[in-house]
Formats: C-alpha cells, structure tokens, sequence
C-alpha cells in the first residue's frame, strides 16, 4: 500500500512545492514583455528553458505562473463540487423514500447530458468568463458523478452498525451526518477529489484551448496552449511545455487517486472518475446501474 | 453596416478589369487544347456560410461567388472609382449616359447566359437590385447604394439606372457593389425566404466557372464553364478545401495537398521560401487596424468620456505607441504603420498629411497636464481619485488584435496608464461596439475603393462611428472630398481632412498589410487586385511542363 | 426495458429543456443579432416568424412540439435547416467515435484481461503505470502531438479532414484507403486514452473475478490455467460491458477535442464552429444530440450486459 501511496505523494510533492514556489522560481515577471522585436518566438535556450512566445513573454515564467491558474481553480471548482454532491446525497440518503428515489434518478438523467457540451453551450452563450464564474460554472457542472459515489456510500454506510446504533440513540439528520457519517465517507471523498481535480486540471487546458476557460493575457496553461494553436509546428515549444505540465499534474493527482484506493479499499473495482461522468458503485458486489 | 472586417470585404470583391483583355486572348487560347485544364486547390481556414451574393459575410465565400458571378462592367486595376474611368464591361458590352447624367443605360451582352443556358436579361438586373435593397434581407451592401432611385428595363437587353444625384462615383455604385442574379431561378421565392434559399449553396452564375458540388465541412468545387460566351476558364477546376484553422491550412500547403494560400502569416514566410514546390505573390490589401476611442460615456450616450473627450489624453495615448515596432512584431514584413483611416493605396497623397511622432516624454508630460497624476504611487495616474484606466475591446477571432491588446497593454503601463486587454467572443464584440459599450476597441475596417466609407465611419452622422468621433470640420472636408468632381481639388480636400482626423487622434492608426498569397509554381498567374486575389482566376493556368496527377483529370465529372 | 426507454425519453426532454432555457438566456434574439442596419418592419416580421412575442410557455410547448417533429430550427451561420447540419455531421461522429469504442474496448480488454490474470508482478507494474500516464493525457493534447509528428513532420499521413481533395476523382479501392488514411490518427487519438480507461477497468474486475469461488472451482476441477482464465474473464466482462453505457460522455467529450484538432467534420466540430458563429440553434441541437446518443449507448450498454451475463450463460 505505502508503496504504491509514495511515488504517488513524492509527485503530488513536487507539483506543489514548484506551484507554490513558483514565483520564486519564475526568471521574470509572466506578463514581461522582455523586447518584442528582438526576443519575440525565441526556442528554448538556456536564458529562456521553454523559448519565448509572440509577444516575447518567458514561457517558463508563464508556466510555473499558469499553473498557479490552473491548479487553483481545479481545487475550488472540485471542492465546491464536493460540497454540493455531499450535500445532495445527504439530503437524499436521510430523507430517504420517495424523495431518494428521484433525486438518484435525476442523477442519472444529469449524468447522461455530457458536461462538455453543457459547457461548450455556457462559453457561446456567455463568452469570456471571469476566474470566479469559471469555479463556479465547472463545480456546478462537475458533481453529479461526485454525488452519485456519495449516495451509494451513504446508504452502505447506513446500514452498519455504528449507524444503526446512532440512530438508536436518537442522532438524525445533520448531527448523524456529521459526527457518524462523514469520517467513514471522507476517504472516498478524498479519492474522488483526487481524480476530480485532475479532471478538472484537464477539462480547464481543454476550454482554454478552445478559447472559452481562462482569457489571456492571464496564462494558465490552457491559454499558453491556445498562443501555440497555430504554430504547433514552428513554435512547438508553446504546446509542448504546457502540455506536459498539465500531463505532469493530472498524472500525478490520478496516481494519488489511485493510491488512495488501493490504501483505503484494497479490493474494489477502480471508479472511473474523472474519465466517467458517472462511475459505478466503489464496489462491483453492488449492483453498478439501478 | 456592420464593423466587421469580413463583411467589409465582402462590398469590394469583383473581378479585374486587366484580365478582361486578357480574357479575350484567353478564350483564343483555350482551342489550344494545351493550355487548358489543370486543378487548383485553394486551401481556406473557415467555411463560407453562404455563396448568395447579397448575403455574403466572408472572404471565403467572396472568392467562389466573385468567380460564379458576374458584374455589371468591372472596376480598373487601379480601383478607379471616378465616374466610368478604368471600367470594363463585364455583363454589359457598352453604357450610355444620359444628358444630365441622372441615368446610366447599360446594354447586356447578347450572348451571355446563365450557367443553366437561360439568357441574360435586362430583368435580371432590375431583380438584383430589388433583392439587394430589399427590406426583408440583411444585406450590408444597401447602405452603398442608397443614391440609386430605381433601376428600369428598356428593352430585354437594356437597363437603365436611374440616380437621385449627380455624384462622381454614379458608375462604381451601380456596378461595384452588385453581381447579377438570375431572376427566373429566384423570383418565385418570397425575398424573406431567400436568405435560406437552396440557391445559396447551389449558385447559378454567369461566370467563366460554374458551381460544382459543395460537400460541408469538407471542400467547395467550381469547374470550368466550357459554354461561357467570354471563353472557358483555363483552369479545368479550382477546389476550395477547407481546413478549421490557419494552422491546418498550412499544413495542406506544405504538404502539397494545396495549392494556394491567401492571407499567408510573417511566421510562415520562411518555411514558403525553403519550399522550392511554392512561390510567394506579393498582395496589398485595403485594410487597416486601429485602437478606437470613445469620445462619450459607455453607459450615458449624453455624457463625455471622463477620459477620452480630452484631446490631450487622447494625443497622449497616441504618442506613447511605439507603432513602429508593434507592427514589426505582429506583421514583421507583412505590416506598416497606418497613416489614416485608409491604406496608402486609396490615399491620394500620402505625403500631403503629417503624423503625431511616437515621444513617451511628451506623452506623459500631456497627461500631467491634463491633471493626470499617479498621487498614490501605484504606478497608475489617477485625477479626482480616478484612476486612468481603460477596457480595450477585442474580438477573440483575431489573433493579431488579440496580440496587439497585449502589446498595448505593456506600452500604456509604461506611461502610467492601465489599459486591460478584453476578449470577446466575435459578435459580441460587435454587438458591444455597435452599441458603443467600451471605453476604447481594437477595430479594423476594409474601405472599399473610392472611401465613401468613411462617411459611415468617421464622419459625425456615420452609423458605423463607434466612438462617436464629431468633428464639423472633418465632417465638411470629408463631404467636399467626395463630391468635388475635380480629381485636384478633391485631393487637396482629401489631404485637409486626414491631417484633421490625424491631429483630432479619435483612435490610434495602428497597421495596414500586406498579405503575399503563397501558390505552387506549377500555375501562371496575373497580378492580383488588392480587393481580391481571385478576380483573374479564370486566366490563371497550369505549366504544361509541370503537370502532376490532379492536372490531368479533365472536365468530367466524378466516377 | 421499459424503464430504460422511460429513462432515454426523459434524458432527451431534460436536455431539450436545459438547451431551451440555454436558448432563452442567449444574449439577443434572431432579431437583434441582424445587426443595426435592420428596418423596424423587419425586426418585427422576424420577431413575429419566430414567435419571440408569445409568452415563455407558449414558445416551451411549441418548441418541445417542432422537436417532436424532427424540427430543430435553422442554422443561421450556414443558412439552412440545423437538421441537415446534423444529418452530414452525426454519421461522421458516429463513425469515428464507433471505431474509437470497438479499439478501446478490444485492445483494453485484452491488455486488462493479461494483466489481471498476473495481478501484482512486475510486468503487471510496468504496464499500469504505461496506461496511468496515457490515462493522464488530455486527447487533445495527445491528438496535437500526433498530428505534428505524423502529420507534419514526418508527412506520413493527411492532417485534416475525413476525404482528400481528390477523393471524388478515385477508384472505389483507392476511396477506402484515402479514408482509412484520414480515420487513423483521430482514431488513434481517442482510442490510445480509451484503451487506458477500460485496460484499467478490466484488470481490476479481473483481479477480483480471479479470487472468486468459481474460479477456485473451476482450478478444482481441474480445468486448464487458460481455461480458468477464459471463465474468469467472462465473468469480469460484466462490470466492463456496463461501464460502457457510462463511458460514452467522456468519449463524445474527446471526440468534440479531436474533432477540432484534426478538422473532423462531425458534431463536435460543427459546435464549435457554431459556437464561435453565435449559430444557437446549432449549439442547443449538439446538447440534445449528444444527450440522446448517450442515452441510446446506455440502453445498448444494458442490452449487451444481459447478453454477457453469465448467469445466463455457461457455468
């Protein structure tokens, strides 16, 4: 287990500390035009590790910057989407029947709408978003697979006998919740953040790329992408660089994802978050669609 | 009118006036069997969304249509656009001009037809004109020919155009702006209903190419017209492959599965050069970038800019630009510095007018007299607790202005002044400045020959003035310039009212380009027009010599 | 399987309501987005043809009722029916993502399937950590690096596109190869990550089917190790098979990304196109399209399971 949880964390380490240090790291400032006829599109040299872009920025300051953007709003977007998927499987674990039984069924209806389209239609209808409708639109659209695992791990967890127990001595709804509940679920919770954000790391280069995440001349690593859109060829360094940053951190918060399984439940089937909208049951014992 | 580039270039495509000579002694060589055929590929980075000639948006579809259709009589090489000088006839062999000049008497060529082989009417025009100013269809070109009355059918090969006034560019308005369409394929269709006709995606023109096939998403395919009473097209047939961005683009033209690329990018300069398949051919367009200011308030049209109706800010802003160098680094060679609100090519004397010079030191000594002082020492000048600071608007579609804002944005902060870079999705952009909601936007326009646009962009009454730039002076000289129907006087007027505009600063002239079109050495071309690359393509061939595969197809259709 | 269809319908009327509401919260109507240069007669007529005057309810129901028709209104930017933009861009989709599903779901089966019958040794290691990281690449990313090796660089195959130029001037046999040329690398873009995510899957349903009862039985019996193997991979398909159904959001996600990268002029690329023309109705028929692919996927997902179950089956 530990074996498979430390090169997991020695990644998740190094991701950090050059993140958070990133500006002690970063040569120049990110949006330094440094002179923009002479170091205007340079390669990767020695001065300039990851060459210079159009407008003659040091594309390694703007990674170790960008990543800043990018990490940033994937942890908020994921925290803000766990806090509404716990909430929601919650309020139907507790309240329980009827009300259950639809809100899982609307589960599964969300989940069928693919997110991307969702978000595709958002970005045309609204264009430019800022940073805080950024978080606030990818955790909105972001936790029905989040809220899916809860609710199936809600209701396991009720049926067990500290539970029940609780129950017994009168402990309901948000107390129950609280005190009882929510140790047991954080690992899972835990486990599914770790693949959400590197989901969401993913899904942010993805719109920026697109030009519908993050504007410029914020950098982000999706916006550096989008700057090498149309040099891929002749300016490879704008695509490359970035791209293996986010490559770098969505492995590593996927291999934390998966050394927290394997530490927290040895012996169930991976869920497929964040690939799969909507992931089965943490255990294949359980049926996996109702 | 709409401030959009494209649409712009769409009023100004045609076909060439050289080439109607050359035509001529094309369709003499075209019984020499060797000299025809052969297969173009164009490779474009956007798909056109309609080939309608009114309704065209794009430079795409501009291309196609301006080869499928055809015009009354075809502007000059030169774009000369006083009275019929330089003009050739095109769908009308021969004009008469009326006594007091009031009316315009085309007579159509006898043996032109439609690509259906229905002949060419006199109806036709008087159709196209009632479907270019109809009320029921958007069509950005109406604006142009508000000075047309009507236009009357004399006889089946005659029309006439009848004018409200005498102004000098009577001819270009009636010709220019127009291709002819077939009224016997279109006037059974209500004029609402035509903007989603099938006609749209399936042309029939009088063009020396016809309409072949359009598969969407994939590629447009034009042939010869081997029965086109000016001579067939040298080329058996010109494919427009479209790729979803420059950068694909590119690539289908080093690969050789392209031909020709217009609009070529200083980055890919180079890499044409080391191509020894590919030759560039130097192309002047008429367009031109600028950083527009706002001269009233965003949200109260009734009140002045705080910061731009002062004229000091405003020659500030302009000095402080290093335009030089920003042209360099987003055009590199491909780019000058603006003179004016027009490219040198329509500017009767370039000479005639003087520049503000780039000088940061009087810049931010004309600031610090205008009360603009950085008080709180945040590296930003602020008056009144104001800061001076601005939006710059930019249409996420452009990739240059986008790398503009960011440029502007780094010489402003160096002057004290924060100027913030932002993108908007194209139309809304659009929408945004036609509503005049900014404080200053990166804009670009494409006047047509003859700059009687600038009465719609400039001129204080102009619809498409963003800014709301007013300045009765401007206003008068503008007028005199485009009326006065003595070339020398005019010029001088024209000279009067650039130095005006000039020294007024209602927005920064940042570029013009060039835009060299990169094309395989297998073809023989023409010069290009600067208002359209294709207008000889019907007199572009292949080197016999140099064939290769797709040359050699001939005329028939697809197995 | 009523339910499942029960379930298919209401998918499809969420997302046509999700893409109403998107409709309606769009800034501008087809009226005002003709631009300044418009008549008040003309503004009205066009208000009037699209029955921007009627109530909210009134527009929902009639909305709802022209979709049930098969109507889903007109492309503004290519100026005709959206349902013709759709009938030349869905089958190309369906195509690619097809082929990218049939790749994925082979080539991930086999690889899961070796590595979970050698659950914990080294080569099992190895080959997890290999399909971690392409699990890790963002398929546009990886689609951008196939495209410039292969394409531009080494000028083995076209870039763009799903036909050459020429393609209307070939032989039948010389059709087949041009579009098996332009299928491989958006192919191998979407199936490279998709191998990885259901590799994954299968090795641990593997693992877990290889300690079940039957498995023990089955050695017990004295059946062969590949006959023991072949029992327990059957087993394990069922999980995998029903993941499936689950899958296909992510994979029309990567679809829409590959589709812009290599020019595949399927759904994916008609949005964006769509997006950046403004073109609503395009965008909100992509929402309701992809929707109800998904939704059918999943009935077929379910249907397979019932076939593979193999409860149903030997043992």
């Amino acid at each position: 287990m530990s074996r498979r949880l430390s090169p997991a964390l020695v990644l998740i380490a190094l991701l950090v500390s050059v993140v958070v240090a990133g500006p002690l790291l970063s040569p120049y400032a990110p949006n330094a035009q440094l002179d923009i006829i002479a170091l205007r599109s340079q390669a990767p040299s020695l001065a300039h590790p990851f060459g210079t872009d159009a407008v003659s920025r040091d594309v390694f300051s703007r990674v170790l910057d960008g990543g800043r953007i990018s990490l940033a709003l994937a942890l908020l977007s994921v925290s803000l989407s766990l806090v509404v998927a716990t909430l929601y499987g919650a309020i139907s674990t507790l309240v329980g029947g009827v009300v259950d039984t639809t809100m899982r069924r609307l589960l599964d209806v969300a989940l069928s709408i693919p997110r991307l389209l969702v978000l595709l239609a958002v970005g045309a209808l609204w264009g430019a978003l800022s940073f805080p409708a950024l978080v606030l639109l990818i955790g909105l659209t972001g936790w029905f697979d989040t809220a899916r695992i809860v609710t199936d791990e809600l209701h396991a967890l009720s049926t067990r006998d500290f539970t029940v127990a609780a129950r017994a001595m009168g402990v309901r709804g948000p107390r129950l919740l609280w005190h009882h509940l929510m140790p047991h679920l954080l690992p899972t919770l835990v486990t599914t953040a770790s693949f959400g954000v590197a989901g969401t790391i993913a899904l942010e280069a993805g719109l920026s790329y697109l030009g519908l995440g993050i504007q410029a001349p914020q950098a982000s690593w999706g916006t550096i992408l989008r700057d090498g859109a149309g040099v891929v060829q002749s300016e490879w360094w704008l695509s490359l660089f970035p791209g293996l940053a986010t490559v770098f951190a969505v492995l590593a918060c996927n291999a934390l994802g998966d050394a927290l399984r394997e530490r927290f439940a040895p012996n169930h089937v991976p869920s497929l978050a964040p690939r799969v909208a909507a992931s089965p049951a943490p255990s294949s014992s359980r049926t996996v669609r109702p | 009118m709409r401030l959009s580039h494209t649409r712009w270039l769409a009023s100004l495509f045609g076909f060439p006036f050289a080439f109607a000579l050359a035509a001529c002694a094309g369709s003499e060589r075209a019984a020499d069997a060797g000299d025809t055929g052969g297969t173009l590929i164009v490779t474009v980075p956007a798909e056109p969304s309609t080939l309608f000639p009114p309704l065209l948006s794009d430079t795409q579809g501009a291309a196609i249509v301006g080869v499928i259709f055809d015009r009354l009589a075809e502007i000059g090489d030169g774009l000369e656009t006083y009275g019929d000088r330089g003009f050739q006839p095109r769908l009308a062999t021969s004009w008469t001009w009326a006594n007091d000049s009031l009316s315009i008497a085309f007579v159509l060529d006898a043996l032109s037809r439609w690509h259906d082989g229905r002949p060419v009417t006199a109806e036709d025009v008087r159709f196209t004109f009632r479907v270019y100013t109809s009320d029921s269809l958007v069509v950005d070109n109406k604006s142009l020919l508000g000075n047309i009355d009507s236009v009357s059918v004399r006889d089946p090969r005659t029309a006439v155009f009848w004018f409200k006034r005498r102004m000098p560019r009577q001819f270009y308005d009636a010709t220019y702006h127009m291709y002819v369409l077939p009224s016997h394929l279109l006037d059974t269709i209500s004029m609402a209903k035509l903007e989603n006709a099938p006609f749209g995606r399936n042309p029939v023109g009088t063009g020396r190419f016809r309409f072949a096939r359009w598969e969407p998403g994939q590629r447009i395919e034009i042939l010869a017209d081997t029965a086109n009473s000016r001579g067939r097209a040298l080329l058996d047939r010109v494919i427009w492959s479209i790729a979803p961005d420059f950068g694909s683009s590119t690539v289908k033209l080093f690969a050789g599965e392209a031909d020709f690329l217009e609009q070529l990018r200083p980055e890919n300069l180079a890499q044409v050069a080391r191509t020894p398949s590919l030759r560039l051919i130097d192309n002047r367009t008429l367009s031109y970038g600028f950083l527009g200011f706002n001269f009233r308030d965003r949200s109260n049209q009734a009140r002045p800019n705080t910061l731009f109706s002062d004229a000091r800010v405003r020659r500030a802003l302009h000095m402080a630009v290093d335009r030089e160098r920003l042209v360099r680094n987003v055009f590199d060679s491909l780019g000058m510095v603006a003179l004016a609100p027009a490219p040198r090519a329509l500017i009767p004397d370039t000479s005639a007018f003087t520049q503000l010079p780039y000088d940061v030191a009087t810049a931010k000594a004309l600031l610090d007299s205008a009360g603009w002082r950085d008080s709180d020492r945040d590296g930003v000048r602020d008056r009144d607790g104001v800061p001076l600071a601005f939006d710059i608007l930019i249409p996420s579609s452009s990739s240059s202005r986008q790398r503009y804002a960011v440029l502007l944005q780094e010489q402003y902060r160096a002057i004290g002044v924060k100027a913030t870079p932002k993108a908007l999705e194209y139309n809304a952009w659009s929408d945004a400045v036609d509503r005049h909601d900014f404080d200053a936007y990166l804009g670009g326009w494409q006047p047509s020959p003859g700059l009687v646009g600038l009465m719609q962009t400039w001129a204080s009454s102009g619809s498409s003035n963003a800014g709301r730039y007013a300045s009765p002076v401007f206003d008068a000289l503008l007028d005199s310039a485009l009326t006065t129907l003595d070339p020398t006087t005019s010029r001088r007027y024209w000279a009067r009212a650039f130095q005006q505009i000039d020294d007024d600063v209602p927005a920064v002239w940042l570029y013009e380009q060039r835009s060299p079109v990169a094309i395989s050495r297998r073809f023989i071309t023409a010069p290009l027009r600067a208002d359209g690359w294709y207008v000889g393509l019907a007199d572009w061939r292949v080197d016999p010599a140099q064939r290769i595969d797709r040359d050699r197809i001939g005329l028939g259709t697809p197995p | 399987m009523l339910l499942r269809v029960a379930q298919g319908v209401a998918i499809v009327f969420a997302a046509a309501t999700l893409a109403f509401v998107l409709l309606q919260l769009a800034p501008g109507d087809p009226a005002t987005a003709l631009g300044e240069g418009v008549s008040p007669e003309l503004r009205a007529t066009i208000r009037a043809q699209y029955g921007l005057d009627d109530s909210l309810a009134t527009q929902y129901g009639r909305w709802l009722w022209s979709l049930l028709h098969g109507d889903l209104g007109w492309s503004r930017d290519q100026h005709r029916p959206v349902v013709a933009v759709l009938a030349d861009a869905l089958p190309r989709s369906l195509l690619l993502m097809g082929c990218a599903l049939g790749v994925s779901l082979v080539g991930g089966m086999l690889i899961g399937a070796w590595q979970g019958a050698r659950a914990g040794s080294r080569s099992d290691r190895t080959t997890s950590t290999a399909l971690l990281i392409l699990y890790s690449l963002p398929e546009f990313w990886l689609a951008l690096v196939l495209l410039v090796v292969f394409a531009h660089q080494l000028h083995w195959l076209p870039a763009t596109g799903i036909t050459g130029e020429m393609y209307d001037y070939m032989s039948a046999g010389q059709q087949l190869v041009d579009r098996l040329r332009h299928l491989v690398l958006p192919l191998a873009s979407l199936s490279l990550v998709g191998v990885s995510v259901f590799a994954r899957y299968q090795r641990n349903a593997m693992q877990e089917s290889m300690a079940q009862a039957f498995v023990r039985t089955a050695r017990a019996k004295g059946l062969t190790e590949s006959a023991v193997r072949r029992q327990a991979w059957r087993s394990a398909l069922l999980p995998v098979i029903t993941v499936t159904g689950l899958l296909l959001p992510a994979l029309i996600t990567g679809a829409v990304f590959v589709e812009r990268v290599f020019s595949w002029p399927g759904m994916g690329y008609a949005m964006i196109r769509a997006i950046e023309a403004r073109d609503y109705p395009v965008v909100s028929a992509g929402v309701i399209v992809g929707s109800a692919v998904t939704a059918f996927g999943a009935a077929l997902a379910d249907i397979a399971r019932d076939i593979a179950d193999p409860r149903l089956r030997s043992l």
